[in-house]
């Protein structure tokens, strides 16, 4: 049986938290109604879309708020990545060159998002299998 | 005040033969065919004859109307730039007789279009401003509407088509021109052509009022053939007003208010300013602006770019609209977060320090009571920020709720001796005659003993005992203690080396006694030994033997 972590137990988070709390607090209520949605009606591939989309959008959030606002500490900024509130293999992407948006979610292929406006079908609807994607080219 | 401008002086044209005009008991007029026993509202006219023209405007009493009109008026376009009342356009009787029919419905219709702004010059009846649409007025109620009512439609029906007609008309004379002095618009007027048959033929078709206002350049209104003005206008006559007198009215009005020239048309464009014209920002004006906006509205500067747009608070502002693309927007918004954050970081270094204890105590001394235990008081309170402070630990709030809960159930006295013993605890240099009562030292607030009592107990207490303390201690003072120790300590170290010289002395002393009383001994020894040999007798040697022998027997 896994040690019980009471909550008054637990060590306080790093200094800063409470600034970015509220909004991470919201990301996890979006979280947590997407995952209770019904998906009678979805197709089957498209049932992790939404999911897909807010975890995306708040790696984003902690990925902005510290490589490009500086506004949180490295303490807590570690902090968030080791209590799952960023995808830390994701916003290693969002450091290489031609990947600074993407979703790459096709784990073992290129993603949409790598793929250019300009060599982009016009008639082609595209939509990633995986988030839903329609190719935001963060390359571009 | 529109109504006031619409009595019009002009008589109505003359009836048709065997009609005679009556007044219902409602007050409206009809008229009767005796001959023919029929009776009708639309006023029977005999046939189209050219009406008085237009009165010279009087500007007072076209601002009035300008300002019945009210803020639906932009700004005229460079076509109504030059005041001119001599070339301004009149409408044919026949219209005016199909207008009086409108009118009889006590309606007066209004038609808006396009950018320009006009008015029919020939009666002060029906006037046009030409907007965005059109829409009918009525002057009795004073009211104006956006949808024609049904018993108007067939009289404006009827109207478009004769204008039509007219303009038709009008293109043909053209095409033939008359011997008059048409050379300045000749030239536009083959273009015009085909326009007119098209609208002609739109009018047709179209059951519904959508007519094509068709604006001056079209208009041919320095044709004097079709448009003739018969009599020259009377002084009296009612005040009208056409697109020229609004025009000039707009700058008028626009002096008058001390605009700049750029946000009313005072008829020469060209001579204006670069950005003279009010809605022209410039880019960092529109960036601060919305940055005010962002500060006004207390944006959270670590909130998601996303949150502000899906709340949608600032959409109302009218600053949100000076930065016209969403993309700006957020450029603009990043850049703002960035030097609230930083500030925030600035403010928040500058700040002390604070024992994260105080708030907690203050807010214990608030609430906390023996009728709770703490899982029950954690569960009451969990949402007041000094329960939920994560600089705190749990275990150590309840250990201070429990120690408070313990001291409260104490006599009176113990409190207020406990209270006594740690004010007298505090050095003077913390706590003095200059402490206020407000700003006591944190060492106190900071102490369970402070909260046990009740402020108002409490108080008058430590106001009195600080009242008999000692004035505060100088800076100097506390350096020279600081000397003091340091003096100390030398001299302590002084005598310490001191003490070990003189025990190390005192060792010496004691080995030269000790050197001196054997040095001693052993002379005494050889004093004997000499002593002894000079004692030499009769006997020689013998007695020296026995000397030994009787020694050596004493010895063993």
């Amino acid at each position: 049986m896994p040690a019980i972590r009471h909550a008054s137990k637990r060590k306080a988070p790093p200094a800063g938290f409470s600034d970015i709390e509220d909004d991470l607090l919201i990301f996890n209520n979006k979280m947590k109604d997407a995952e209770n949605a019904p998906t009678t009606n979805v197709s089957r591939h498209q049932v992790h879309w939404p999911i897909f989309q807010i975890s995306h959008q708040r790696s984003r959030y902690v990925y902005e708020l510290y490589y490009e606002k500086e506004a949180i500490s490295k303490e807590l900024y570690d902090w968030l990545l080791k209590n799952g509130y960023a995808d830390a293999m994701l916003i290693a992407k969002w450091k290489k060159t031609g990947y600074e948006k993407t979703k790459e979610t096709n784990f073992n292929s290129t993603c949409i998002c790598r793929v250019p406006k300009a060599q982009m079908k016009e008639d082609h609807a595209i939509e990633c299998v995986s988030c839903g994607c329609r190719g935001c080219a963060s390359s571009d | 005040m529109l109504k006031s401008t619409h009595q019009s002086a002009n008589a109505p044209p003359p009836l048709a033969e065997g009609w005679t005009e009556h007044k219902a008991p409602t007050g409206h007029t009809y008229y009767y065919n005796a001959a023919t026993k029929t009776s009708t509202y639309t006023r029977p006219v005999t046939a189209a004859e050219p009406t008085p023209p237009a009165a010279p405007l009087d500007p007072s009493h076209s601002f009035l109307l300008y300002q019945a009109v009210g803020n639906h008026i932009p700004s005229a376009g460079p076509g109504f730039n030059s005041f001119s009342p001599s070339n301004s356009n009149f409408k044919a009787v026949d219209e005016v007789g199909l207008v009086k029919e409108v009118v009889e419905e006590d309606m007066i219709e209004q038609e808006i279009h396009g950018h320009s702004l006009r008015t029919n010059r020939k009666r002060n009846t029906l006037f046009r401003i030409v907007l965005l649409g059109r829409f009918v007025y009525n002057t009795e109620k004073d009211q104006s509407f956006w949808r024609i009512p049904e018993k108007l439609k067939d009289g404006i029906l009827k109207l478009d088509q004769l204008r039509i007609k007219e303009k038709a008309e009008a293109l043909e004379r053209v095409e033939h021109p008359v011997s008059t002095g048409e050379a300045p618009g000749a030239a536009e007027r083959p273009s015009a052509a085909p326009e007119a048959n098209k609208e002609a033929v739109e009018g047709d078709d179209s059951s519904e009022y959508e007519e094509v206002e068709v604006t001056d350049d079209e208009d041919d209104e320095d044709n004097p053939s079709k448009r003739q003005r018969t009599e020259e206008p009377a002084p009296d006559e009612p005040v009208e007003f056409d697109e020229d007198d609004i025009a000039f009215q707009l700058a008028a009005m626009g002096q008058e208010y001390g605009l700049e020239r750029g946000e009313y048309d005072d008829g020469n464009m060209e001579e204006w300013d670069e950005g003279a014209e009010g809605m022209q920002l410039s880019d960092e004006d529109a960036a601060a602006l919305f940055k005010d906006l962002l500060n006004d509205f207390g944006i959270n500067p670590y909130s998601p770019w996303e949150k502000l747009v899906e709340e949608g608070k600032l959409v109302d502002d009218t600053r949100y609209v000076a930065l016209t693309t969403m993309k700006a927007r957020k450029e603009v918004w990043e850049e703002w977060t960035r030097e609230k954050i930083k500030q925030l970081r600035e403010l928040r270094a500058n700040e002390e320090k604070r024992d994260p204890r105080l708030p907690y105590l203050a807010f214990l001394q608030k609430h906390a009571s023996p009728k709770l235990y703490w899982p029950e008081f954690k569960r009451k309170y969990r949402k007041e920020a000094a329960m939920r402070d994560t600089a705190m630990a749990d275990r150590d709030r309840e250990k201070l709720y429990r120690d408070h809960i313990s001291r409260l159930k104490l006599p009176h006295s113990t409190l207020k001796s406990d209270l006594l013993a740690l004010l007298k605890a505090q050095p003077t240099a913390a706590l003095n005659n200059a402490t206020l009562a407000s700003h006591l030292p944190s060492a106190i607030l900071a102490d369970i003993r402070y909260i046990s009592l009740d402020a108002t107990t409490r108080d008058p207490m430590i106001e009195a005992y600080i009242s008999t303390l000692p004035p505060p201690p100088e800076a100097a003072t506390a350096q020279e203690d600081e000397e003091a120790i340091k003096e100390k300590n030398d001299r302590e170290r002084r005598q310490k080396a001191l003490e070990d010289r003189e025990r190390r002395v005192a060792e010496e002393k004691r080995k030269q006694k000790r050197n001196l009383e054997m040095g001693r001994g052993r002379l005494r020894e050889e004093e004997a030994e000499i002593a002894r040999a000079m004692n030499v007798t009769k006997k020689g040697l013998f007695g020296h033997l026995q000397e030994d022998d009787s020694t050596e027997n004493s010895g063993s």
